[in-house]
């Protein structure tokens, strides 16, 4: 299911707007809770949490944005607060994407590892910020939907989306070709 | 070509196979309020801890005839009375907002994660020195109305244990400040 779908009209009451939510972007919310969370145990609590915090977001949503944006905007919070609570157990600091680009590419032999395995551990490496970036990219969201999302700039967006595209290009180009 | 690329990592990132989490509103409801419970207990109890150890000092400062460890229960009261109204005003934890766009939202985080590191970085001076004036008041007083060198013993001993008890309730809150720290770090460049 396409994670750009939008919400049917007919919800109105926040129940119904948390059950349309959870039907059309569950699968966009278990994807998006996997590049916050590796371990599977923690990853199921995180989930939960993030079905909680939408549940309760819609107490007060008010329209002033799409559904779609409220609901990446509050998956991505709860993932990015989860994020900096478990840096206690982390052994290496988050970086940003231009650091990102900069560093050696992982230790990880392509021909052994999957595209998604090395994608995620790649976005497990992001601040939060670039990380509902390259998220929002990869669930083939435009420009305006993660600027929205996001709050950043047109043109800050834009430039990351171009540091994206050459990060995927570089470090999957070989793998990807090993993949098929 | 890095754009045919590019697209393949899309479809495989948005065709990985996943177990959706299905949780009726029913269920939701019963979680939250859970939730909401368990805050609403924790900090009764604090203010339960809180009170009983005032209603005790109250006593004792009431029924002691002694001036200096009148003086000395009158000032942990006070201490106290300080340390809960701080707690109340600076420790209560501010709820996040939820919908906002993800800058705002790292923005108010980060906010909320330096004014946690103050407090915890600050602990001596809200939290252990109003205090100090109560132990140092009752040592005097017990030393007077104690005048032999095994009472001044087993008060020496009580003040090291308390200073002690201080050491350590500093060093833990300057790990949380550090730990705090890290995840202010872990959110700086993420929000301007």
């Amino acid at each position: 299911m396409s994670a750009i779908e939008t919400i049917p009209h007919r919800a109105t009451t926040p129940d119904e707007l948390y059950e349309d939510a959870a039907l059309t972007y569950g699968p966009a919310l278990e994807r998006l809770a996997r590049a916050y969370e590796a371990d599977p145990d923690l990853r199921r609590d995180l989930v939960q949490e993030i079905h909680i915090a939408l549940w309760r977001s819609f107490k007060t949503f008010d329209g002033r944005c799409s559904p779609r944006t409220w609901i990446y905007r509050v998956a991505h919070n709860v993932g990015a607060s989860h994020v900096v609570r478990q840096s206690r157990s982390r052994s290496q600091a988050l970086v940003g994407l231009e650091e990102l680009e900069n560093l050696p590419d992982m230790n990880i032999d392509p021909d052994r590892t999957e595209t998604l395995d090395r994608l995620l551990l790649l976005i497990q490496q992001l601040k939060p910020l670039d990380r509902h970036v390259i998220l929002s990219y990869l669930e083939g969201l435009d420009a305006a939907a993660i600027g929205e999302i996001t709050g950043l700039s047109a043109s800050n967006v834009a430039t990351k989306i171009h540091r994206i595209k050459n990060l995927l290009a570089r470090r999957f180009q070989q793998g990807g070709k090993n993949d098929e | 070509m890095n754009e045919s690329h590019n697209n393949s990592v899309l479809e495989i990132w948005q065709s990985q196979s996943v177990e959706v989490t299905k949780m009726s509103a029913e269920v939701l409801r019963k979680r939250a309020n859970k939730l909401e419970k368990k805050v609403w207990w924790r900090n009764a109890r604090e203010y339960a801890a809180s009170l009983g150890a005032a209603a005790l000092l109250a006593y004792s400062f009431a029924t002691t005839h002694d001036v200096l460890s009148r003086v000395a229960f009158g000032l942990f009261f006070l201490g106290l009375m300080w340390i809960v109204v701080q707690l109340h005003r600076k420790g209560s934890a501010k709820s996040m907002p939820t919908g906002v766009d993800a800058v705002t939202s790292l923005h108010s985080y980060r906010v909320e994660l330096e004014r946690q590191r103050d407090l915890v970085t600050s602990v001596w001076s809200w939290y252990l020195a109003p205090l100090v004036p109560g132990f140092i008041v009752y040592t005097i007083g017990h030393a007077i109305r104690f005048p032999h060198l095994a009472a001044w013993a087993g008060l020496a001993l009580l003040d090291a244990i308390v200073a002690l008890m201080f050491f350590l309730i500093w060093k833990l809150n300057m790990r949380t400040a550090r730990c705090l720290d890290r995840m202010i770090h872990e959110l700086n460049g993420s929000a301007k």
